[in-house]
C-alpha cells in the first residue's frame, strides 16, 4: 500500500483499474488524461463547467481544500487524490463523442487543372488535402488527374488532450517531450489514420499516393512540422516560418504501409501569427481577392479572423472569441456534438419555447447546450423583451416566464429549457455575460477592422462567413444580436471549411499556392490591441442592440 | 439613506455622456475636485463593487460604470493634479510582458481610484525591470500584476521574483482569467484577486493591515 493511497477507475463497462501515482500530476483530471482517459475539461480545468464531472462512489477525494466523501459528483479539474476511493465516469464526461466536421465548402473561383503534383497515369496518381483545425482535422482524397473529390475522412485532432486551444497547447510545447508528442499526435495518431480511411473509402492504394497539401493556422502548422511555437504565445507573437514549406512525410514520420516516405507534403503559406495559412487559403478560395466591391471574410472560432478587401486592397485583425460558441466555461455549454441542443425558440406574450437537438435526440436526453442556441438566446431574449440590453432578466418580463422554466441560484438567474438532465439545461445571467464578451470580440472586430479602412457595413458587396460555427448558427440572429453587426443577410455567404477548400484547390491548381503566397505582402495587420478605440468599442459591443 | 447625487447616480448606471456636465455642475457649486472624487465617485464605485459581489450585476455593466467614472476623471484628475493634491496610498498596476491584454487591468486600475488610491499604470507589456524601477520611483505600497495569457504567466512570476530579488518590500496582487489562488501563492504573491470587484477589497485589506 503506498502512503498517497490508491485510486480506482471503474469504467462504464464494469473494468476496475488503479490509477498509476504521478507525482507532478495535480488534478484527477490530469492524472486521467495521463492514463489516456481525457475528460471534457472544455473550461480549461478551471472549475466553470460541468464537463468533467465523475461519481465518486467509495472513498474521498480533496476538492478546493477540504475532504469530499463517497457519494459525491465532484468536477475532475477541481478534485485531488486524498487516502483511498474509486471513481466512475458518465459517458458524458469523456471526449469521445465524434465531432461535426467542417466536411462542406464552396470554392468561389473557377480553376485551371495544374496538379501541385504531376500525376503518373497508372502509377502515382492521386493526392490528399488536409485541413488541420485545432479542434478537428479533415482529409480529402483527390484524383489527380481529374482533380474529383474521391473521399473524406474527418475525425477530432488527438492533440486536444494537450489543450483545447492554440495557447494552451504553445504552453504544453514549452516542454521539448510535448513538442514531440504532439508532433506524433497530429501526424501518427490524428493524419494516419485518417488517410488510411480517406484511401480505402477511395479505394486507391496508398502507392498510388503523390503528395498532399496541408491547410491550418500557424500554430497548428508549427506543431505538425515540429517547429517551437513558444514565440507565438506573447508579444509580439512572432512565429518561426510563415513560408509554404514542403516536408517529405518520411520527415514527418508520416509513415504508413505502402506510401513513399519520399513524397512531399506542401504547407500553405501563412499571412501572421494569429492569420495563417488557413485564412490565406480562405481568401483565395472564396475569390475575396477578385472581388469588384469591397468584402469581408469572417471566420469565427475562438479565435476569430476578419479580412477585408476594398479596391484590392487587404487589411485583416485577429480577435480572441474565447470558448463560449464552444460551449466552454458555460453551465451546460457542450460543443455541437449530437444530442446538443442547437436551436432555440423563444416567446414571451404567450410563452413559448421549442428546442431542437443535433441529430434529432429527443430533448430528454440532451446533453448540453452549442453555441447556436446560445446565439438564438441572446437574439430572441432581447427581442421578445425577456434580456436587457445589458443582458440581464428584465424583471417584469421575468416574472411572465412560466415557474418551471424559471430557476433561481445564489441570485443567479437562469432560464430552465425542459431538456436533458433532471433539474433541466440552464441558461443563467452568468453565462450571457460570458457570451457577451465573445460576441463583442468578434462585433468589434469587425466594426474596427471596417472603420480603419473607412468602410460601412453597409457598403460590403459580399461576406464571406467561414468556419464550422457559421454553417450553423442562425444568420438573422447573428446579426440581431450584434455578432455580425450592421449587416443585412443579403450581404452573406457562409462558405464553410475554406480552409480546407484551399488546401484542394492547391492540390489540384498550384497557381494558387502562389497566389496564396503573395498574400503575406499583401495584406496589412492591424493589431487591435494597438487601434485607441477598441477597447470603447468592445465595451460598447458588450451590450445587446 | 439619503437620494444619491445625480452624479453618483450617471456612475452607477454608467451615463457617460451625462457625467462631465455633472462634474461640471459640482464644480460650479464650490465643491473641490478632491471632494467630488471622495463623495460623489467613491460611493458610486463602493455600490458598484457591492452590486458585483451579490451577483446584481456583472463585468460588462462594470465596465461600463468604470467608462463614466474615467469620463469624470478626465476632468478632475488636472485639477488634482493642479491643486497638488496627494493620495494617500499609492499603488502601481500593469500588464506583464509579452501580454497586451488591458481591458481587465483598467477596470481594476479604475476601481482602485475609485477606492480614492492613486493609481500609476504602467501600461501592457511591462517588463520586469520596469516594475521594478516603477516601484523605486514611486514607492507605492502595493502593486498590481495582471495576465490574460497562460503563456506569460511565466513572465509574472519572474516580475514577482525581481521585485523581491530587488529587495522591494511592496506588497504584490495578482490577478487575471487564467490565474488561481494556488499559482499566486507559489510564485510568492501577496495575494490574489479573482475580479476586479474584490481586488479592491484586497487592495484596501492589505493597505490597512499595513497601517
Ligand atoms: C492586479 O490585480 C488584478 C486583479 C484582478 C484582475 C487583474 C488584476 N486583471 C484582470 N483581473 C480580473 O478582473 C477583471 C474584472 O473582473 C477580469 O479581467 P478580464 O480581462 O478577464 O475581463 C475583462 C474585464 C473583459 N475581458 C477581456 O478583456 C478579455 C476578453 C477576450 C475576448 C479577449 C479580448 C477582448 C482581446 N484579445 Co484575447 N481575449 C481573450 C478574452 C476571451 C474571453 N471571452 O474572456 C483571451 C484572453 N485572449 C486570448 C488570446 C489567445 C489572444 N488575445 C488577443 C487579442 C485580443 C484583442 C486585441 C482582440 C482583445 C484585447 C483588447 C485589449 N486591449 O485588452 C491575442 C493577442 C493579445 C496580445 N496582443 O497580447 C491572442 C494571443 C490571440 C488572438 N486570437 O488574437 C485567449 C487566451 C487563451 C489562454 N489560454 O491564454 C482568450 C481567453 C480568448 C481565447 N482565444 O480563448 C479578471 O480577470
Amino acid at each position: 500500500m503506498n502512503p498517497a493511497g490508491s485510486l480506482k477507475v471503474r469504467l462504464p463497462t464494469g473494468e476496475v483499474f488503479a490509477l498509476p501515482i504521478h507525482p507532478d500530476e495535480r488534478s484527477l483530471a490530469g492524472m486521467l488524461s495521463a492514463a489516456g482517459l481525457s475528460l471534457n475539461t472544455r473550461c480549461g480545468q478551471r472549475g466553470l463547467c460541468r464537463g468533467c464531472e465523475v461519481e465518486l462512489i467509495e472513498g474521498s477525494l480533496t476538492v478546493d481544500g477540504a475532504t469530499v466523501a463517497a457519494p459525491a459528483i465532484v468536477k475532475a479539474c477541481q478534485a485531488r487524490r486524498d487516502g483511498h476511493g474509486t471513481i466512475r465516469i458518465p459517458a458524458r464526461s469523456r471526449v469521445e463523442h465524434r465531432p461535426q466536421v467542417g466536411e462542406t465548402f464552396a470554392i468561389g473561383i473557377p480553376y485551371a487543372h495544374q496538379p501541385l503534383f504531376t500525376p503518373v497515369p497508372g502509377g502515382r496518381d492521386t493526392g490528399f488535402a488536409v485541413d488541420i483545425g485545432t479542434t478537428t482535422v479533415v482529409v480529402l482524397c483527390v484524383d489527380l488527374v481529374t482533380g474529383a473529390i474521391l473521399s473524406r475522412a474527418g475525425g477530432f485532432n488527438e492533440q486536444i488532450r494537450f489543450g483545447d486551444n492554440v495557447i494552451t497547447r504553445i504552453e504544453a510545447a514549452a516542454k521539448p517531450e510535448n513538442l514531440a508528442a504532439m508532433q506524433r499526435a497530429i501526424v501518427h495518431e490524428t493524419i494516419r489514420p485518417l488517410l488510411l480511411q480517406a484511401a480505402e473509402r477511395a479505394g486507391r492504394a496508398l502507392e498510388r499516393f503523390a503528395g498532399g497539401a496541408v491547410a491550418g493556422n500557424t500554430t497548428m502548422l508549427h506543431l505538425l512540422v515540429g517547429e517551437d511555437p513558444t514565440s507565438l504565445g506573447s508579444a509580439p507573437f512572432t512565429p518561426r516560418f510563415l513560408s509554404g514549406r514542403q516536408v517529405l512525410a518520411g520527415e514527418l514520420q508520416l509513415i504508413v504501409d505502402g506510401l513513399s516516405p519520399e513524397i512531399p507534403l506542401q504547407l500553405l503559406p501563412g499571412i501572421a501569427g494569429y492569420i495563417g495559412a488557413d485564412i490565406a487559403a480562405g481568401v483565395i478560395a472564396t475569390g475575396m481577392a477578385y472581388d469588384e466591391v469591397p468584402s469581408l471574410l469572417v471566420d469565427i472560432g475562438t479565435n476569430g479572423e476578419i479580412l477585408l478587401q476594398s479596391n484590392g486592397q487587404l487589411s485583416a485583425c485577429a480577435t480572441a472569441a474565447g470558448p463560449a460558441f464552444e460551449g466552454g466555461g458555460l453551465r451546460c455549454g457542450t460543443r455541437a456534438v449530437e444530442g446538443a441542443v442547437s436551436e432555440l425558440r423563444l416567446g414571451l406574450n404567450p410563452f413559448g419555447l421549442e428546442l431542437k437537438t443535433v441529430g434529432d435526440v429527443p430533448a430528454g436526453r440532451a446533453g448540453g447546450i452549442c453555441g447556436s442556441a446560445y446565439l438564438d438566446f441572446l437574439a430572441m431574449g432581447r427581442s421578445s423583451g425577456l434580456l436587457s440590453s445589458k443582458g440581464r432578466f428584465e424583471p417584469a418580463a421575468w416574472e411572465q416566464v412560466p415557474e418551471p422554466y424559471r430557476h433561481q441560484e445564489d441570485r443567479e438567474r437562469a432560464l430552465r429549457l425542459p431538456a436533458g438532465r433532471p433539474g433541466g439545461l440552464t441558461i443563467s445571467e452568468v453565462d450571457v455575460a460570458l457570451l457577451l464578451q465573445a460576441k463583442a470580440a468578434i462585433g468589434a472586430g469587425i466594426e474596427t477592422l471596417l472603420e480603419t479602412a473607412g468602410i460601412r457595413a453597409a457598403d460590403l458587396g459580399r461576406v464571406y462567413l467561414a468556419g464550422g460555427f457559421g454553417m450553423h448558427l442562425n444568420l438573422g440572429h447573428a446579426i440581431a444580436c450584434g455578432l455580425l453587426p450592421g449587416l443585412r443577410r443579403e450581404q452573406i455567404r457562409v462558405v464553410g471549411n475554406t480552409a480546407l477548400a484551399g488546401a484542394l484547390l492547391a492540390l489540384v491548381d498550384r497557381t494558387t499556392l502562389e497566389e496564396m503566397a503573395t498574400l503575406q505582402a499583401r495584406v496589412e495587420i492591424i493589431e487591435l490591441n494597438l487601434v485607441p478605440g477598441f477597447e470603447d468599442c468592445f465595451i460598447e459591443h458588450l451590450s445587446l442592440p | 439613506m439619503n437620494e444619491l447625487h445625480p452624479l453618483t447616480q450617471a456612475i452607477i448606471a454608467g451615463k457617460r455622456k451625462e457625467v462631465p456636465d455633472l462634474v461640471a455642475q459640482c464644480l460650479a457649486a464650490g465643491e473641490s475636485a478632491s471632494a467630488i472624487v471622495e463623495h460623489r465617485l467613491v460611493p458610486g464605485m463602493a455600490i458598484i463593487g457591492e452590486k458585483f459581489k451579490l451577483n446584481e450585476i456583472f463585468v460588462p455593466e462594470m465596465l461600463i460604470a468604470a467608462r463614466a467614472m474615467k469620463e469624470a476623471l478626465k476632468v478632475l484628475e488636472p485639477l488634482l493634479a493642479a491643486a497638488g493634491v496627494k493620495p494617500e496610498h499609492i499603488v502601481v498596476i500593469g500588464t506583464v510582458e509579452g501580454d497586451l491584454h488591458d481591458i481587465g487591468k483598467n477596470l481594476v486600475a479604475m476601481m482602485w481610484k475609485g477606492a480614492n488610491l492613486g493609481v500609476i499604470d504602467l501600461g501592457v507589456n511591462v517588463p520586469p525591470a520596469r516594475f521594478v524601477e516603477a516601484i523605486r520611483e514611486h514607492q507605492p505600497e502595493l502593486v498590481g500584476l495582471s495576465t490574460l495569457l497562460t503563456t506569460t504567466m511565466p513572465a509574472m512570476r519572474d516580475t514577482v521574483k525581481a521585485i523581491r530579488d530587488a529587495g522591494l518590500s511592496v506588497k504584490i496582487v495578482v490577478g487575471g482569467a487564467p490565474i488561481t489562488r494556488e499559482f499566486a501563492r507559489e510564485i510568492g504573491a501577496d495575494s490574489y484577486a479573482p475580479d476586479a470587484g474584490s481586488a479592491v477589497d484586497m487592495a484596501v485589506a492589505l493597505l490597512q493591515g499595513k497601517a
